[in-house]
Order: C-alpha cells, then structure tokens, then sequence
C-alpha cells in the first residue's frame, strides 16, 4: 500500500473512489474526465456495483440522487459545460440533504469552450448555479496524491454534513500523472440509519422532498441548512501555506497553479523579497480567518488564476480593507510558466509596491 | 359489519386536498390497496414527481422520494440499483403527471424504459399542466382549449400530442405498458388489476412496466366532475384507446 506508483489524476479519484466504498456511479462522457467512467465500469461490473451509462449529465446526478437516498457512496463525474447541466439536481440534493459525491474535471468554457486546461469553474463551484439558498462543499486537489486524499475526504464530508460535496479539479491534473501513494481510507463511516430510505420497516414510513407550502416551515429548513454551513464554515476551512509567516507578500491561488508558484516564491525569496504562498484546499468553505490574520503583516497580495479572476472576489473578502491586491490571469490554454509569473510578479511590485 | 377501510397503506391524517373531481385520490387509493395486496409497504419506496402528483408523499404510508421535475424515472434508477448494490431488491415506482414523464422527462422516462429498467412508472394523463393552472401539455388534444392555446390545440401552430402508453411499448426493454381510465366503477376495477399487474411484473424482475391513466381535472377543463368523467369516457377514450399495449410477462 505504501509504494509509489505512477498514476492519472482521473484515474488516482476513480481508485480511491472504490477504495473507500463507492458503490454507485453514474456518468456520461466528456473529455477530460471520460477515463474515470471507463476505468470504474469494468472495476464496478466486476463487483455487481451500481453503474450505468446515462443517456445524460441530467440523468446521471438525478440518478447519483436516488442512490443516495439509500446510504451507499454515490459519485458522479464530469466537466464544466456539462456540470452545468447539473446544478438543477445539485440545488435539490442540497435542499434535501443528500450526499453526492461529484468530480469536475474543469475545461475550459464559457459554452462548449474546449478541452484545454482552465480553472474557470470556480464560480460555479462555490456559488453554484442551482437556485435558492444552499451551498456545496468544494474540495481542490494540487497534486495526483491529493486526488486519492481529497476524493476520500469528499466522500467523508458528503456523508458526515449529509450535503452535496465537489471535488474540483484542474483538467491539467486529470490527465496528468505523477507517482503517488495509494492510502487507505482514513475517514470512519457515518451512520446514517436514522435517514435513509430502505422501506417503512418496524419504523415510520420517511419522505425526502424539497418541496414545502408552509412558508414558515420552509424558511426553518433553509436556517437549519444554514446552521450547517455556519459548522462547516466552523470545523472544515483547510489551506495549505509556505513561507507566510514572515510574509510581506503573499502570492494565492488554488489547484495546480499553486505548485508552479511555490518555485515564483523561492525565486523572490532569493532576492530577499519576503514572500508566502497561500493556497486554499477547501474552496467551501473558505480558509477567510486565516487570510485575515495573515493580512495584518502582509499588506500586498498576489492572486493567481487560470481564469479572469473567480478567487479574487474571495481573496478580498478575506483580507483587511486596506491590503493591496493584484491579479494574475489567464483564462485558458498553457498554463501560466514561472518566467511569465515572475516577470508579471515584478511588474506588479515595480509598479505599485515601490515602498517594499 | 364493516364494509369499507381506508387501506393501511394511506397515512391516517391525511386529508383530501386535489380539486373536486380530480382522478388523483382514486388512483392514490387503488396503488395503496395494491400496496396492501402485494404486501409491499415495508419494501417500497415511492418516488413523486413536480406538480400535482408531488403530493403523493402526504397520502402514501411508504417511504417516499422527490424527484426534480421530470427526471423520477431517473432518481427511480438510482434507488433500484443502489438498494442493488447492497444486495436488497426494493420495489420502487415512479408517479407523475403526463408533462413531468413525457415532456420535460421523456428522456430519462424513455432511456429507462429501454434499458429495461426494472421499475414501475404510473403516469396521470389529464390532457394539461394542471398544477399551474391549466397550460396545453404534451398530450393536449387537437381542438383543446388550454390557457396557452387559447384558439384550440393545431397541429400547424402547436404540433401533435404523444401517445405516450404506445411509444413506450415500442422500446425493446419495456414489458408491460397499458393505458387505463377511472371514469366509472367498472373501469376503476379494471385499472386496480392492469396496475397490479404492472407492479407484480417488477417484483418478477422482469423490465420496465407502465401505466398511463386517463384522469380528470375538472378544475382546468371548467367541467363538472361528472362532465369531466364522460368527456374521458366519451372523447379521451377515442383518442387514448384504453388498452394493454404490451405485456410480455408470460413470455
């Protein structure tokens, strides 16, 4: 179990999905998330699991929907354009608290868009398409090991909040492979006998719906829903930092761009620049706090995207009032190089932190 | 001597809230008596659907799921093979109305009736959107006056209705599809055992079964019940023949 080996983001979820108990899985292709339906259809015909080829994105997380109403770990997969058709059911399994499991391998849009890497989903992520008010958990992986990590921890916060949960990941990373380290599944089991619906047996018969024409009764779900998200807000913010502590100037961004500047960060670090890097891990909730406390000695911030600045509404509400922010983007194709960062970093710093 | 019982499977506090006339009750009731019957309460889970067949769940004693609008065939689906997966066979069916499975879900009602999935889907057939007061459907009749087609349903302006019972009999992994009607006792009868059938064929494992149900909307046709009840019998009929129109139970 402790031996590296060479694996695909996509594939590295679709292991880690079987590893951890996933029993249902329902999807329809689209590039770049294809190979974790192709991988899980042999592994999970093999094992008499829940799977089925959906004659759509709307029928498979409708169908993720029923699975979990049973208890069994339910994921789905899929992209961008095609997430989007999903966010009616998502906005449904979050009124009627049921926990997906659903993979965004991202692509780039708006609209059909194409199969280059982008990170243009962060919006549609952590606000959501769906209507009304609801929230889902958002995971974002930077590296091959933490698709297995993050995928386990999907699935245990899906369960442990009852609350559809997004692992959000870049398509570079998807298709990317790198060595990792097949773990085990840390998490324990939820119980979840007091909800599930398995027939009206020695107990009340149970009804699961959004709908609710008592207008009072609607408006205490959606504050009891909110008192979930206060905990989650509460017990679940996860980020990752370098070099912050001391940090002038922080440098931000989310997925597979925050490895490429961590190497930004040691260049100027080299030139005695003081600066940090802060990568949020839990996109839903948002690692807030912390961006605050470490904006009371950083006061210049960096943010860095592969779109045109979906985090960066984040970043400053996170930051105190007066922090400098600036952005780095690009919305889609190559990723942006250390060379371009550092030259755009130093633009930035020449420009309008002269006072560093 | 008692005579008559309200079925077990019929919550106890449960109050009539469909608009006079409507054929909803009746078909609610002949499923619980079913449930009851086949002995299948504690094994089941029901699935609603939008409009008014989402209110399934404040009449029926069984555990009970809703769908997003059209897409109970699907959600259907995923409770069947989850339950699948752990090894349990649960009986699980679908109620909808005609524009919930055969319009804004035709897809996913159709894609399940050719997987041959082994559920059970009943679909009320009043000819309209009644829930939103009275809107032209997919199966709105030529001539029909609705609220969006205020000069009668055409076929050069608005197209033609779905025969639904019949198109899902044409799917390969379809084994019972039937339409039936409440309009009178005798039919009412009928309709028990055509749907009875439908749900035994599930629990045989055999594929998808289906059953289309002429019912009435006095509300929206601004017909009397009585009214509402000859116009199925004497016009609806003619156009929806009541009929089995597969059954390969046996085979």
């Amino acid at each position: 179990m402790d031996e590296k080996v060479l694996l695909k983001g996509n594939i590295a979820i679709a292991k880690a999905a079987l590893n951890c108990g996933c029993s249902c899985y329902f999807g329809y292709p689209i590039t770049p998330q294809t190979d974790i339906g192709e991988y899980l259809s042999l592994e999970m015909q093999k094992k008499n699991l829940a799977y089925v080829c959906a004659e759509s994105e709307i029928g498979a997380i409708n169908m993720a929907l029923g699975a979990a109403s049973s208890g069994e770990k339910v994921m789905t997969s899929s992209s961008s354009c095609a997430v989007a058709l999903m966010q009616e059911a998502l906005s449904y399994a979050s009124s009627d608290e049921l926990p997906i499991v659903l993979v965004n391998v991202m692509r780039a849009g708006p609209g059909q868009g194409y199969i280059y890497p982008s990170q243009g989903d962060y919006n549609q992520a952590t606000i959501g398409g769906g209507n009304g008010d609801y929230k889902t958990i958002v995971l974002s992986p930077s590296s091959v090991q933490e698709c297995i990590d993050l995928t386990y921890k999907s699935f245990y916060l899906a369960q442990k909040y009852k609350n559809p949960t997004i692992l959000l990941v870049d398509g570079l990373l998807g298709q990317m492979a790198e060595p990792a380290i097949i773990t085990k599944n840390p998490y324990p089991d939820i119980d979840n006998s007091s909800w599930i619906l398995d027939g009206a047996k020695n107990r009340p018969s149970r009804n699961i719906h959004s709908l609710e024409p008592d207008q009072n009764k609607l408006n205490q779900h959606i504050l009891k829903l909110y008192q979930k998200y206060q905990q989650i807000e509460k017990n679940e913010p996860v980020w990752e930092e370098y070099l912050c502590e001391d940090a002038d100037i922080i440098l931000t961004a989310f997925g597979t761009m925050a490895r490429s500047i961590k190497a930004v960060c040691n260049h100027f670090r080299k030139t005695r620049i003081k600066m940090g890097v802060f990568r949020p891990v839990t996109l839903y909730p948002f690692p807030y706090k912390r961006l605050r406390e470490l904006s009371v000695k950083a006061r210049y911030f960096i943010d860095i995207e592969m779109n045109m600045g979906q985090m960066l509404k984040d970043i400053r509400l996170g930051v105190l009032s007066n922090a400098q922010i600036s952005f780095i983007g690009k919305p889609v194709g190559d990723w942006l190089r250390k060379e371009e960062i550092i030259s755009a970093v130093n633009n930035i710093i020449k420009e309008q932190y002269a006072s560093i | 001597m008692q005579v008559y019982s309200i079925p077990k499977s019929i919550k106890k506090d449960s109050k009539f809230t469909f608009c006079k006339g409507c054929d909803h009750g009746v078909a609610i009731k002949i499923i619980a008596e079913i449930i009851d019957e086949l002995n299948l309460k504690e094994n089941t889970i029901a699935i609603s659907s939008s409009g008014c067949s989402v209110l399934l769940y404040n009449f029926l004693d069984v555990d009970c799921l809703e769908a997003p609008h059209g897409r109970a065939c699907a959600v259907a689906t995923g409770v069947k093979r989850a339950h699948r997966a752990k090894g349990q066979d649960k009986f699980v069916f679908t109620y909808q109305g005609d524009g919930d499975f055969a319009s804004i879900g035709l897809g996913e009602s159709m894609h399940s009736a050719l997987r041959g999935e082994n559920i059970t889907a009943i679909c009320i057939n009043n000819t309209n959107y009644g829930m939103t007061g009275g809107q032209m459907g997919p199966t709105s009749t030529m001539g029909q006056l609705t609220t969006t087609s205020p000069l009668g349903r055409n076929k050069e302006y608005h197209g033609f209705p779905i025969k639904t019972a019949e198109q899902i009999a044409l799917c390969e992994g379809t084994q019972f599809s039937a339409r039936v009607a409440l309009y009178d006792v005798k039919n009412i009868l009928k309709a028990k055992k055509i749907i009875k059938k439908a749900f035994e064929c599930q629990l045989k494992g055999g594929g998808f079964s289906f059953v289309e149900i002429l019912s009435s909307c006095p509300t929206n046709w601004k017909l009397s019940p009585q009214d509402s009840h000859k116009k199925i019998e004497e016009e609806l009929t003619k156009i929806y023949p009541l009929e089995i129109f597969k059954d390969t139970t046996n085979d």
